[in-house]
């Protein structure tokens, strides 16, 4: 039988009719450049001793892998386990690629990382890691991600990295990766592009998926048994792709993918309210790769909307396109209100605070877990920690003593 | 005979205004232009243009206004040959067959498309359906480019096109001047020469330079080593810069020929 695991970690980067490099020509040898030193440290065992020192002694790996008892207690159905992400160093899973890429571009002799951010937390690990690896760094935002999330913008300059606010569009995540791919093409020979998720050209899907299998791998010995069921939030894919990879070719186990359901899947005034490929979207190839993206009748790239910057995205990881055309992933969605209820209840329940993009997750678990039997496991990834969301929440829960608190400190 | 191409973005600032544009570029001696579509999502361009690109989906710009934009300037008698230029999610979501055939029948001359690269070819089958129907797919080089790419490339581009069924174009090879995004720049990359001579080494058809290309002694520079200079965001920085009035660029563009 044909592995699934090996396909999606494929040299050419085609899945099915997803991926691809579809980049200006100036970025073709860039890419495979860095494809050849990809394959190259995969081979290479003082890379991999490397990587995992890193994972355990600089992030904090392995992270736990933790029964909820008492939400599955109250919610009566399948045991609820949470793989806590958040407890690594930058507070989400994004630090797990962004060593990996770190190592990587020192091995080509890079000096400059940049990279694109949404909530800020591929942002944080990325300036965090170019702090230790003395490579200068910068960072894009979109302004309003700016606006929305100013505590790691802060973080940011701390370690060391220029912030630029990007006015362009939308002014969020998918403008923040087309002035990185433009710094990138401006600046082709001694920059890395530190790419923050599972989409992007060839071979950034591959590259970060294998950085982000760790969580998976780790999951499996944690649990020491199949789980049922995966439950992951998807923006660009990154977390879910690491949860789920190292278990594609266990047929048992079946995978729910949670997308922005914003203020639900309709449309505004023309405009999507949501963020919501798999309900809305359709094949597109943008920023380098073929996959679902939101779009208009004109194949024009639309905005999205969701209480969550990191998952306030149009496009998916082209893998994640694939199993969800093979049938292999199921994707569902939270809208916002789903997501607080669960971020409440998680908090309230288990002393726990996800970061508003892995309560999607939350809310999908709870949602899965009710149907189902006692004896069945749900292994939820909390993809980060909700300190970070501590000016969203406050404003979204109405919680006056904090406003009136801002005001004074102003 | 050393060639000009220069650029607009359809619909920018209007429809209207790019019409004006388009016949007074053509008659003051552009022998190619490109007609670029408006995408959300420009990865090659710089500032310039980005926001050229922005401004006029906001006024409301469709594929189809630039479709008839294209036909409506095909008609109007010169020699000047009209390209359009926009990126691959525009042709994929239009079809791919079905935008080529729509583009010839409008006498489009040639595509212009950044982000499809030939590696993609199998998936796409965008070359097939630009010689299907007799336009000339423009190849992308770079400073960057390996030489066993240039190979690759002038495979590409040594195939004759059809134009409109009637005469043979061969259409040419865009070298990008030097890293970065399109936009204006006061001075040449510097190693131009032996980076266009390396390309000549491989690519049989003419060559175009641009990117960066914002003054007649820029075009002249230009014109020594390659025979079509391409002179795109200065064209919208002085349309920026004298509020949509075309005196300025009648005479920027003239002076750009003689």
């Amino acid at each position: 039988m044909n592995s699934l695991k090996k396909y999606l970690l494929n040299s050419d980067g085609h899945f099915g009719k997803f991926g691809g490099r579809y980049v200006p020509e100036l970025l073709i040898p860039i890419m495979e450049e860095l494809q050849k030193a990809f394959l190259q440290a995969k081979k290479d065992s003082s890379f991999k001793k490397d990587l995992l020192n890193l994972y355990h002694n600089y992030s904090g790996r392995p992270t736990p892998l933790y029964f909820c008892e008492n939400l599955t207690r109250k919610i009566g159905g399948a045991k609820i386990y949470l793989k806590n992400e958040g407890l690594n160093h930058t507070g989400a899973h994004k630090i797990n690629h962004c060593l990996g890429q770190a190592l990587l571009a020192k091995r080509m002799g890079k000096k400059r990382l940049i990279a694109e951010t949404g909530a800020g937390q591929h942002g944080l690990a990325t300036a965090t890691v170019a702090a230790k690896f003395g490579l200068k760094c910068r960072v894009y935002m979109g302004a309003r991600d700016v606006e929305r999330q100013r505590p790691n913008v802060f973080w940011m300059e701390q370690l060391g990295a220029e912030v630029i606010p990007v006015k362009e569009g939308g002014q969020i995540l998918r403008d923040a990766i087309n002035a990185a791919l433009r710094d990138l093409i401006s600046n082709p020979e001694d920059t890395h592009y530190l790419l923050g998720t599972v989409c992007g050209p060839h071979p950034y899907p591959v590259i970060n998926t294998y950085f982000q299998k760790i969580v998976g791998e780790e999951v499996k010995k944690q649990l020491g048994a199949l789980p049922d069921y995966l439950v992951a939030c998807v923006g660009g894919g990154s977390n879910a792709m690491g949860l789920f990879y190292n278990f594609l070719d266990d047929k048992k186990v079946q995978m729910l993918a949670v997308e922005a359901g914003g203020k639900g899947i309709k449309k505004e005034k023309g405009k999507f309210t949501h963020a919501a490929r798999f309900q809305a979207g359709e094949v597109g190839v943008v920023e380098g790769f073929k996959s679902y993206f939101l779009q208009n009748s004109e194949g024009q790239i639309e905005e999205t909307f969701s209480i969550s910057a990191g998952l306030d995205y149009s496009g998916v990881g082209p893998q994640l396109a694939y199993l969800h055309d093979i049938g292999r992933v199921e994707f569902t969605y939270a809208v916002d209100d789903e997501v607080m209820a669960a971020y409440k209840l998680l908090a309230k329940t288990e002393g726990i605070f996800a970061a508003l993009e892995s309560a999607h997750a939350v809310a999908g678990a709870i949602k899965l877990a009710k149907n189902l039997p006692k004896n069945k496991t749900i292994v939820m990834n909390c993809s980060g920690r909700g300190d970070k969301d501590l000016f969203i929440v406050t404003k979204k829960l109405g919680d006056e003593n904090f406003a009136n608190f801002l005001k004074k400190q102003a | 005979m050393k060639k000009l191409m220069t650029h607009i973005v359809a619909g920018y600032p209007s429809l209207k205004k790019s019409e004006e544009l388009l016949r007074l570029m053509a008659k003051n001696g552009a022998d190619f232009i490109e007609i670029q579509i408006p995408f959300s999502d420009p990865v090659a361009d710089g500032p310039t243009i980005m926001q050229a690109n922005q401004k006029s989906l906001e006024a409301g710009t469709k594929v189809e206004d630039c479709f008839e934009l294209m036909k409506k300037m095909t008609k109007i008698g010169s020699e000047t040959k009209f390209l359009f230029m926009t990126y691959f999610n525009i042709l994929h979501h239009y079809g791919v067959e079905k935008f080529c055939s729509r583009a010839a029948k409008c006498g489009c001359y040639g595509l212009i498309v950044p982000d499809m690269p030939i590696d993609e070819e199998a998936q796409e089958h965008y070359l097939k359906n630009c010689r299907k129907h007799g336009l000339a797919p423009i190849q992308i080089i770079s400073p960057l480019t390996p030489e066993r790419r240039l190979k690759m490339i002038a495979k590409v581009a040594a195939h004759p096109a059809r134009h409109g069924a009637l005469a043979s174009a061969e259409g040419f090879v865009y070298c990008v001047s030097r890293f970065g995004t399109t936009g204006q720049e006061s001075k040449l990359n510097p190693q131009l020469s032996s980076y266009l001579k390396k390309v000549k080494k491989h690519i049989k058809v003419p060559l175009a330079v641009g990117f960066g290309i914002s003054n007649k002694a820029h075009v002249e520079a230009v014109w020594k080593e390659a025979d079509i200079a391409v002179v795109g965001s200065k064209i919208i920085n002085i349309l920026n810069e004298n509020s949509g009035d075309l005196k300025k660029l009648e005479e920027f563009v003239k002076g750009l020929k003689l």
